[in-house]
């Protein structure tokens, strides 16, 4: 047993899942605001990016790591609630362009700004958890006790995630608002209201990646999100866009698609590992791997 | 009770109500007859905050709701069935019901044990899709999940569309004993207006945006012209 | 009868031909008034204005959105790069080609999967192409020169040119007149050729495919091969912006191309005006000064250039601009212009009528 999980195989899995839980993480994140909205968030990584220097600042002043955790979570739905009131909301009904020039825009301040206040610097929280590999026999195993927090809390949100939109009024509403929206208002269902929760439950989501990004030996740098927000988008897309499963299951094929790359072709190549899969994926199958036939919308 | 003063509403240039006015009697029911583009859906979309009148008004007991939200219109007891059923195919039927019981504040499993016993096939089917559902069990279901919230009016709107004849007098039916047992106002909207004379209290006559006639159903039923020119009812 | 159409079309493209002559003669003579700094900043603007021109045709009139002309531009500007590396003698319009074509490739290969896709999976998946090429770049080290890239010295300016110059900075000079002229020359011709094909059947049936492509496949257009010359069109563009970079700055490096370059195209493609050949001219113009109108704007709130802030002014106006301009004026300047004409033409005919009924 000990051996296998130190072969390089389990390596590959390790690795491949420890970076897909960051990637599943974000996918959900843009479902969320895809199903309710139909906006895709291009600014959402630089939102939790934001969110998470935030959260790094208070852990200078000597806050725990946990309040950190909470400021840069509570920090992101506040962000992400206020972007849809203000930036968003003007262009429903709009172009689908219109938004995504927007977002993209935003992205652009967003960055600017964070290198504008905190320099263009890495910054990292100082992980909660050991680093350090477990070993077998004095071969290591690609798990830390970090590494296992951080599978374990993204589980934990995607759960959390997929509980309160099955089982709570809240998510029921929600389902509804990004479903039907005309019906559920005439069902009492308060819409605008519910987009704007939408928005502030995916950037909340999304910080909790950026944090878990910042608290690793490698920190965050302002321009970081570009990439994860890529990935994000294309486990998305492999899993449909309008599917959380697919999201979860998209990030976590992403991530071990990209270390295998890594390990067994060239990691010169690496870098295309999400778009030969996003083309791959596209191929076979163009409305998402994991949705049932949708009707395209015209 | 609802109200409906000189309403006018404009789709851009062109006009799909002018100076529509009438009254729904409370405990009864109101059929809104008329052909395709009469203007019968946009009365109903206008009554429940759907649509913004030009000019016109329109009152739930007096109240005047020009100026309340959809959302809160249906929180005031304005349950609205829209053309097409509205049913929440994604959505089971259990959700769907649950999605009803949120406009009210009643407790939602007395509410849904309630329907479940008025509707027994939907009790059956309660935690499948609504997708898995036929036509008229769909009828069945946005009408229990409207009912769920205990309005005091209820808007129908084309509740007998797509379904076979057998069914629709079934249905018909069914809302007739609803609105005796529950005290409901009820505005019908209907084309097949045969069924729905059968049924109704009064009538309001739709054509091209404008009330041609209304009174009592029977009285409507009765006018030769009426049938012939505005409801096809040619015998 | 089409003798007679045939002819219309020859004399109006005459008409084009003659205005961008003279449009292009009139810059290169300001060029030359202008100091060596400031040809330096007309050249970069002119290389932007032909990568505008191709994404404006892609996204004003073909509809599809692409946040990925940074990464053609990085093809264009790698394979003129490495041309010129190896073959230092060949001229300099076969560099300019190559890169074209190299552009023109890659859009082919982004094409055939993306034309499938509709907005937002189309913005996506030409992001995820436009990151990917810098990590690309940094691991090809090989032929890419890795992380410092490729320097260039065969590029510089030609002898005969430089003879015309003298005094302590002559080379320096001559270069900056040279690679001005240069990329204005191209731009020229770039815009031209843009306005032709804008204008043309093909022109025609890109925009039916846009606003309806139900209607566009009746009368026969094929759809996925009209979206996909689109991106071909709007790469080739690309490769040939970022060829005239490396041939302006004689290097060519990764972080050249870095994402928030698609993002600034964009802006300034708004800015002008999407889908317009003035707004890409009036794009390339803000791009060339951007910085002083950075400094200036620095100025004007007391910002200090070299601190943080300063530093990332450009990103934040840039941002905001793009934002703004998406929110109150999404035809951009070239639109506004287009408003204004508008504007004052029915107010004359409103002026006239209410004298006709005086």
């Amino acid at each position: 047993m000990g051996a296998f999980l130190a072969s390089n195989f389990m390596h590959n899995i390790f690795g491949g899942l420890a970076q897909g839980v960051i990637y599943s993480l974000v996918a959900l994140s843009l479902v969320i605001i895809w199903q309710s909205t139909h906006v895709l968030n291009f600014a959402q990584g630089a939102m939790a990016m934001f969110a998470t220097y935030v959260g790094l600042t208070e852990i200078g002043r000597g806050v725990g790591y946990w309040w950190c955790v909470i400021i840069s979570v509570v920090v992101g739905m506040a962000f992400g609630g206020i972007t849809e009131r203000v930036l968003i909301r003007p262009l429903y009904g709009k172009p689908e362009i219109n938004p995504i020039v927007v977002m993209v825009g935003f992205l652009g301040v967003i960055e600017a700004v964070t290198a504008g206040i905190w320099t263009s610097t890495t910054r990292n929280i100082p992980a909660p958890f050991s680093q350090i590999y477990y070993q077998y026999r004095g071969r290591l195993i690609l798990l830390s006790p970090f590494v296992i927090f951080q599978i374990a809390l993204a589980i934990g949100i995607m759960l959390f995630v997929a509980a309160l939109f099955r089982y709570t009024k809240l998510g029921l509403q929600l389902r509804a608002a990004a479903l039907a929206p005309e019906v559920a208002r005439l069902l009492g269902v308060r819409v605008h209201r519910m987009l704007t929760i939408g928005w502030m439950l995916s950037a909340g989501v999304g910080a909790v990646a950026a944090v878990i990004i910042a608290s690793g030996n490698f920190g965050l740098f302002p321009t970081d999100m570009d990439g994860v927000f890529v990935a994000g988008f294309i486990a998305a897309a492999v899993g449909g866009l309008e599917s959380p499963m697919g999201a979860i299951a998209g990030g976590l094929l992403l991530g071990l698609v990209e270390q295998f790359i890594l390990a067994y072709w060239s990691p010169s190549v690496a870098p295309l590992s999400g778009v030969i899969l996003l083309v791959v994926a596209l191929m076979v199958r163009p409305q998402g791997i994991f949705t049932r036939s949708v009707n395209r919308r015209v | 009770m609802i109200r409906v003063e000189k309403l006018s509403v404009n789709y851009g240039a062109i006009k799909a109500l002018s100076d529509v006015s009438f009254n729904a009697t409370p405990g009864l029911i109101t059929a809104v007859l008329g052909a395709n583009g009469a203007g019968k859906t946009t009365l109903l979309r206008t009554i429940s905050g759907l649509v913004t009148p030009r000019s016109g008004n329109v009152f739930l007991d007096d109240r005047s709701l020009l100026k309340t939200a959809a959302e809160d219109i249906a929180r005031m007891g304005v349950g609205h069935v829209p053309e097409g059923r509205g049913v929440i195919a994604e959505m089971t039927v259990d959700e769907n019901l649950r999605l009803g019981a949120l406009a009210s504040k009643i407790n939602i499993a007395e509410g849904l044990e309630a329907q479940y016993q008025q509707f027994p096939v939907l009790g059956d089917r309660r935690k499948q899709y609504a997708s898995t559902l036929s036509g008229g069990e769909r009828q069945m279901l946005a009408m229990s999940r409207a009912l769920i919230a205990q309005p005091k009016v209820l808007l129908l709107d084309e509740p007998s569309l797509g379904l076979a004849p057998l069914v629709t007098s079934e249905l018909m039916k069914s809302i007739r004993s609803l609105c005796e047992s529950k005290q409901l106002t009820v505005i019908l909207v209907e084309q097949n207006a045969k069924s729905a004379l059968k049924i109704a209290h009064d009538a309001v006559v739709l054509h091209l945006g404008t009330v041609v006639a209304s009174g009592p159903a029977n009285e409507v039923a009765a006018n030769d012209n009426l049938r012939r020119y505005y409801l096809g009812l040619v015998q | 009868m089409n003798f007679l159409k045939s002819l219309r079309v020859q004399e109006t493209t005459r008409a084009r031909l003659l205005s961008v002559s003279v449009l292009t003669i009139v810059a290169l003579a300001i060029s030359f008034l202008l100091p060596p700094v400031a040809d330096s900043q007309m050249a970069g603007g002119a290389a932007i204005t032909i990568v505008i021109l191709g994404l404006s045709w892609l996204i004003g009139w073909s509809g599809q959105i692409s946040l990925g002309n940074s990464g053609f531009m990085a093809v264009g500007a790698y394979a003129a790069g490495i041309w010129a590396h190896h073959h230092a003698t060949t001229p300099l319009i076969f560099t300019f080609l190559l890169a074209t074509v190299a552009g023109a490739l890659s859009g082919l290969i982004i094409a055939i999967p993306s034309t499938r896709l509709r907005g937002p999976y189309l913005a996506g998946m030409t992001l995820a192409f436009s990151a990917a090429i810098t990590p690309l770049a940094q691991n090809f080290t090989s032929v890419t020169g890795g992380e410092g890239g490729l320097f260039l010295n065969s590029l510089s300016t030609p002898s005969w040119f430089v003879h015309f110059f003298s005094g302590p900075n002559a080379t320096i000079d001559a270069n900056a007149q040279w690679t001005a002229d240069l990329a204005v020359l191209v731009a020229g011709i770039s815009f031209f050729l843009m306005a032709n094909l804008f204008h043309s059947r093909t022109g025609r049936a890109m925009r039916l495919v846009r606003d309806n492509d139900v209607a566009a496949e009746l009368v026969g257009i094929n759809l996925g091969r009209t979206r996909t010359l689109a991106f071909v069109v709007a790469a080739s563009f690309a490769g040939l912006g970022g060829a005239l970079y490396t041939v302006i700055n004689a290097t060519v490096t990764p972080q050249t191309f870095p994402l928030t370059l698609s993002i600034t195209l964009l802006t300034l493609m708004v800015l002008g005006g999407i889908g317009t050949l003035s707004g890409a001219v009036i794009g390339g113009i803000i791009y060339a000064f951007s910085a002083n109108l950075v400094d200036h704007i620095n100025a004007l709130t007391g910002v200090n250039p070299t601190s943080n802030l300063g530093a990332n002014m450009q990103g934040i106006i840039f941002g905001a601009l793009l934002i703004l301009t998406m929110i109150f004026a999404p035809r951009g300047i070239a639109g506004m212009g287009a408003a204004v004409q508008r504007l004052r033409k029915t107010r004359r005919s409103a002026l006239a009528s209410s004298s006709a009924v005086d």
